[in-house]
C-alpha cells in the first residue's frame, strides 16, 4: 500500500508563503493498493493535486469521506477526473438520519455555491453510505467507525496484505475522558487504529490552545500523543494542521511533540507531522515501521 | 479488538461528568457503565462491580414497589426504553449494597442511530433530591 498527502490543512485552505513547506490545501490522502486501485481519503481541496496527477485512467476510483465539513469536500468540484465520462467514482460517506449522503452532498455541489450539480458530471458517480461491516475494495479490507467529532464523522481503517492503514483526522477523543486511563474499548477510534502500519491522527492544537477550543471536534497535540501511545501504531503523523499556524510554529510544534513522545518511551522515528506531497510505503507491519519516501 | 460504540462512548464521558446518578445499557441490555454519583446511590461503584449482564442487574437492588413487591424486570425504564425504543418514567425503591431502601424516580430513554438501537440510558433522582427540585 502507498500512501500520499495530497493535503494537510485543517479548517481553511491556508496558502502562502509562511505554510508552503507543510502544505495549505485541506484534507486529502490518496492511496494506492497491491494491486493498484486507487483510494483519496477525504476531498478537501488537496483532491485537486490528485486528480491532476491521475491519468486519464484508471476508470473507477473510490472517495471515503469522513464527514462534509467542507474542508473535507471542496475539492469535489475541482477533481477532474470527475468531468471524464470514462471515469467510474464511488463516493463513501456517514450515515445521516436528515437526509442521503448524496442530497448532503449535493448541497454544496449545486448553485449558488458550485457552478455544477451533481447531475450534471460527467463521470458515472454513486454515492453510498458506509457499512458498520467491514467490507472489501479491491484487495483492502476497509472498516469505518463513528468517531468523536462534531455531527456524524467516520474514522477508516484500511488493510491491505498485512499492511495497515488508519486515518481519522478529526478527532476529539479526550473530550471528557482520560485517555490515559479508560479501557480501550471506551476510547473513540481506538479500535481502528490499533496496531496500524501507519496511523494518521488529528493534532490540530497546541496544548496551550486547546482550552479555548474544548468541544471543537480536534485534538491538542498531548491528546494526540496519548491516543497514538494507546494505538500502538508503527508510525503516526500529527494531521490536520492549525491554518493558523505557520512552517515556523508547526516546526516547533513537531519538535515538542517528538520530544515528549521520545520521553514517553516512543521510537525516534514513531511520530511526525504531516507534510504535504509526502508518501508512504506501508510494509507489513511486522516488517518494520512505515518508511517516507 | 472490540470497540464500544461512540454513541456509548459519548454517553459515558457525559455521565461521568455528572453529580445525577445515571445508568448506561448497551443494545443487548447489558449494563456496561453507572457513574459516581449512582455508585454513591447504590453503595458500590462501578468499578467494582464490572458490566452485569441483562435480568442480573434488574435484581441486584430490588427495585420495590410501593407496596415493597420486586418490581418485573420487563416493567423497568430502562428495560423498556432499550427493548421498546421509548422513553420510559417510574418511581420505586431501591436497596443499596447496605441494604438501605431508598424512593427514586427514574427516567430512561433509549440511543437510537441511524444504524439502529445501541442502548438506553437511565437517570435516577432520589425523591428527597426531586420535591421542589429543578425547573
Amino acid at each position: 500500500m502507498r500512501v500520499k498527502l495530497w493535503g494537510t490543512r485543517g479548517s481553511i485552505p491556508s496558502p502562502g508563503p509562511e505554510t508552503i513547506r507543510y502544505g495549505g490545501n485541506t484534507s486529502c490522502v490518496g492511496v494506492t493498493l497491491s494491486d493498484g486501485s486507487m483510494l483519496a481519503l477525504d476531498a478537501g481541496t488537496g483532491i485537486r493535486g490528485l486528480g491532476l496527477a491521475l491519468a486519464a485512467e484508471p476508470a473507477r476510483l473510490h472517495i471515503l469521506l469522513t464527514h462534509l465539513h467542507l474542508d473535507h469536500i471542496q475539492g469535489l468540484v475541482f477533481f477532474a477526473p470527475a468531468f471524464r465520462a470514462q471515469t467510474e467514482i464511488v463516493i463513501w460517506g456517514p450515515a445521516s438520519p436528515e437526509a442521503s449522503l448524496r442530497d448532503r452532498i449535493a448541497r454544496y455541489v449545486s448553485a449558488p455555491l458550485s457552478p455544477v450539480e451533481v447531475r450534471e458530471l460527467p463521470c458515472d458517480v454513486s454515492f453510498h453510505h458506509c457499512p458498520e461491516a467491514e467490507w472489501e475494495i479491491g484487495p483492502a479490507r476497509i472498516r469505518a467507525a463513528s468517531v468523536a467529532h462534531r455531527g456524524p464523522t467516520l474514522g477508516y481503517r484500511i488493510d491491505d496484505g498485512d499492511s495497515s492503514l488508519a486515518y481519522i483526522p478529526d478527532h476529539e477523543p479526550a473530550l471528557g475522558a482520560d485517555l490515559d486511563e479508560l479501557d480501550g474499548d471506551w476510547i473513540s477510534g481506538l479500535g481502528l487504529a490499533r496496531d496500524a502500519s501507519l496511523l494518521i491522527h488529528d493534532g490540530q492544537y497546541e496544548d496551550a490552545e486547546y482550552p479555548d477550543h474544548l468541544g471543537w471536534g480536534h485534538s491538542s497535540v498531548s491528546h494526540a500523543i496519548s491516543f497514538a501511545r494507546r494505538a500502538g501504531a508503527d508510525r503516526t503523523l500529527l494531521f490536520h494542521h492549525d491554518p493558523t499556524h505557520t512552517d515556523a510554529q508547526l516546526d516547533q510544534l513537531g519538535r515538542r511533540a517528538r520530544e515528549r513522545w521520545v520521553e514517553l518511551g516512543g521510537e525516534a522515528d514513531g511520530l511526525d507531522l504531516a507534510v504535504e506531497l509526502a508518501e508512504y510505503e506501508l510494509p507489513a507491519r511486522a516488517a518494520s515501521a512505515a518508511s517516507a519516501t | 479488538m472490540t470497540q464500544k460504540p461512540l454513541e456509548l462512548i459519548l454517553a459515558r464521558n457525559l455521565m461521568s461528568a455528572l453529580s445525577t446518578p445515571a445508568f448506561l445499557v448497551d443494545e443487548g441490555g447489558v449494563l456496561v457503565f453507572y457513574n459516581e454519583a449512582a455508585g454513591t446511590l447504590l453503595g458500590k461503584r462501578f468499578e467494582e462491580l464490572g458490566t452485569v449482564g441483562p435480568e442480573e442487574w434488574g435484581s441486584m437492588f430490588g427495585p420495590f414497589d410501593a407496596s415493597g413487591e420486586p418490581i418485573p424486570y420487563d416493567e423497568l425504564p430502562l428495560v423498556i426504553a432499550v427493548r421498546n425504543g421509548r422513553p420510559a418514567h417510574a418511581d420505586f425503591e431501591i436497596s443499596s449494597a447496605d441494604g438501605e431502601r431508598q424512593q427514586v424516580e427514574a427516567s430512561a430513554f433509549p440511543i437510537l442511530t441511524a444504524h439502529g438501537s445501541r442502548g438506553a440510558i437511565a437517570v435516577f433522582w432520589p425523591a428527597e433530591a426531586s420535591n421542589g427540585a429543578g425547573p
